[in-house]
């Protein structure tokens, strides 16, 4: 059956596809060897190392121009991350003690008619702060 | 086609291939509408507008720290969070946001202590619900079960685990990181936060061929045949390009205890004072794996079953990679509708 013969261009196709997926494998296999995983960590250590240095030098001319520099940003950063922190905390243990104080005037009295939910009250509230 | 239509053709297909993969960062990726809950630090709680909430329990989605949670909202037609808001659930998600420099002292812990439970505690004010369900995909899987585990008497109803890594033992990341040579404390002081484009680097690494050869090999013989469609491949080589940073101290304690010291499997995990003992866990519990995941092995996961406390664990294996398993072509048929009908199951009032 001629027909069903594939064309030469698809033969060249299978070929390539065949041979890139032995390729592939072969790839996959060598990155999954211990002297591999070596070489990796050994070339990540030199890549940091390097790094470290550039960081470091960078750093000293920065200061020396008397600018500030990434370290200064970083630490004002952290500062502002333990400050909005503290403020969670702060906010959580105040929505604990309203609830507390809503669910012990709910048991004495009961809401406005019309009056919208505590949960919901709250729930606009704070969609609205960020 | 003939070989001379197929000559013909290859100056067009040349342009169409370079305007592919020149645009790739134009495409819309994760667009579904979505309203700010809550944010703390880098963390943002999201939830998915939708107008038929057919099932009470909200789905609360937590994703890895490696790669931006829009794989879970991919592009229209093709979006897990679509999907479930079709389905009628009520979804949440957890994005961790781009952390930075500034943000190296952020530990495992304070994910699992910190954001997952105050999350909770956002969807349950929302939605006004005491309960819900805590779906995460690959490292937010480990967090989510970390967080079940470390608090029994957690909100958390249902847990869904997709493609999670629990046993590191033998796996490919294991044979690079978990070496004494490699010193992942240098490399959490000098980066601070560790840059996402190098933790991509490593991920492409295990495959290296199929990673940055046949991908665009097959868009161009997929161009060529005409069959290629840009909108897919686009969405998809936006979202693995878009990498933040890992977090210094949550990047060393992830490598070391989970790589180096294997503690989860051990039981010897442990979070401000507290053993993350998995035996604890007794939510309802659905652990989806991936016959061909080279990043999570399905054997990596699978000890979870064995360990939890839980009554009514579900375990659903199918063919398919770490990703493509839940955001492939196959997925909207394959897999999500029967995580739809084990929640569906496990989410009424």
């Amino acid at each position: 059956m001629a027909e069903d013969r594939p064309t030469p261009e698809q033969e060249a196709r299978r070929l390539y596809e065949e041979a890139e997926s032995r390729v592939a494998k072969a790839a996959e296999r060598v990155v999954s060897r211990d002297s591999f995983g070596e070489l990796l960590a050994m070339a990540t250590e030199n890549v940091v190392a390097v790094t470290r240095m550039s960081f470091d030098a960078l750093d000293l001319v920065w200061s020396n121009l008397r600018l500030a520099g990434r370290r200064d940003i970083t630490r004002l950063g952290r500062q502002l991350g333990r400050t909005e922190d503290k403020l969670e905390q702060v906010l959580q243990e105040v929505e604990r003690l309203r609830d507390q104080v809503e669910s012990s005037s709910d048991n004495g009295a009961k809401p406005a008619a019309g009056a919208k939910p505590a949960a919901a009250r709250r729930r606009s509230q704070r969609s609205s702060s960020p | 086609m003939n070989a001379l239509e197929r000559m013909a053709r290859t100056p067009i297909a040349a342009l169409e291939f370079a305007n592919i993969l020149l645009t790739e960062r134009d495409t819309q990726i994760a667009v579904t509408p979505k309203d700010v809950v809550w944010t703390h630090r880098t963390t943002t709680l999201y939830r998915y507008r939708s107008t038929q909430r057919t099932y009470p329990v909200p789905v609360l989605l937590v994703f890895a720290l490696i790669n931006r949670p829009d794989i879970f909202d991919l592009r229209p037609g093709n979006s897990f969070v679509e999907f479930l808001l079709d389905e009628g659930y009520d979804v949440f998600l957890l994005d961790w946001g781009v952390p930075d420099e500034a943000d190296a002292d952020l530990g495992l812990e304070h994910y699992v202590c910190d954001e997952i439970p105050s999350g909770l505690r956002e969807v349950s004010r929302a939605s006004g619900q005491e309960e819900a369900t805590l779906l995460g995909w690959c490292i937010g899987g480990t967090l989510s079960l970390l967080h079940c585990a470390l608090e029994p008497g957690t909100a958390v109803r249902n847990l869904v685990l997709l493609t999670t890594p629990i046993d590191t033992t033998g796996s490919l990341y294991a044979t690079w990181v978990a070496r004494d040579s490699f010193d992942v404390d240098r490399v959490a002081d000098v980066y601070g936060a560790v840059p996402g484009g190098t933790v991509d680097w490593a991920n492409k690494l295990m495959k290296p061929v199929t990673n940055y050869w046949t991908t665009r090999r097959r868009l161009w013989q997929q161009v060529l045949d005409g069959e290629a469609r840009p909108e897919a491949y686009q969405a998809m080589a936006k979202w693995v390009a878009d990498n933040p940073p890992f977090p210094g101290r949550a990047y060393r304690e992830w490598i070391t205890w989970m790589y180096k010291e294997n503690r989860l499997v051990r039981g010897l995990m442990r979070m401000r004072g507290r053993r993350a003992d998995v035996s604890a866990v007794q939510q309802n519990l659905l652990v989806v794996t991936a016959g061909a995941d080279h990043i999570a092995p399905r054997e990596g996961t699978l000890p979870v079953l064995d360990q939890v406390g839980s009554a009514d664990v579900t375990h659903l294996d199918r063919p398919g990679g770490h990703i493509g398993l839940m955001a492939g072509s196959k997925a909207r048929k394959d897999v999500w509708p029967h995580i739809a009908e084990w929640l569906g199951e496990r989410s009424d009032a």
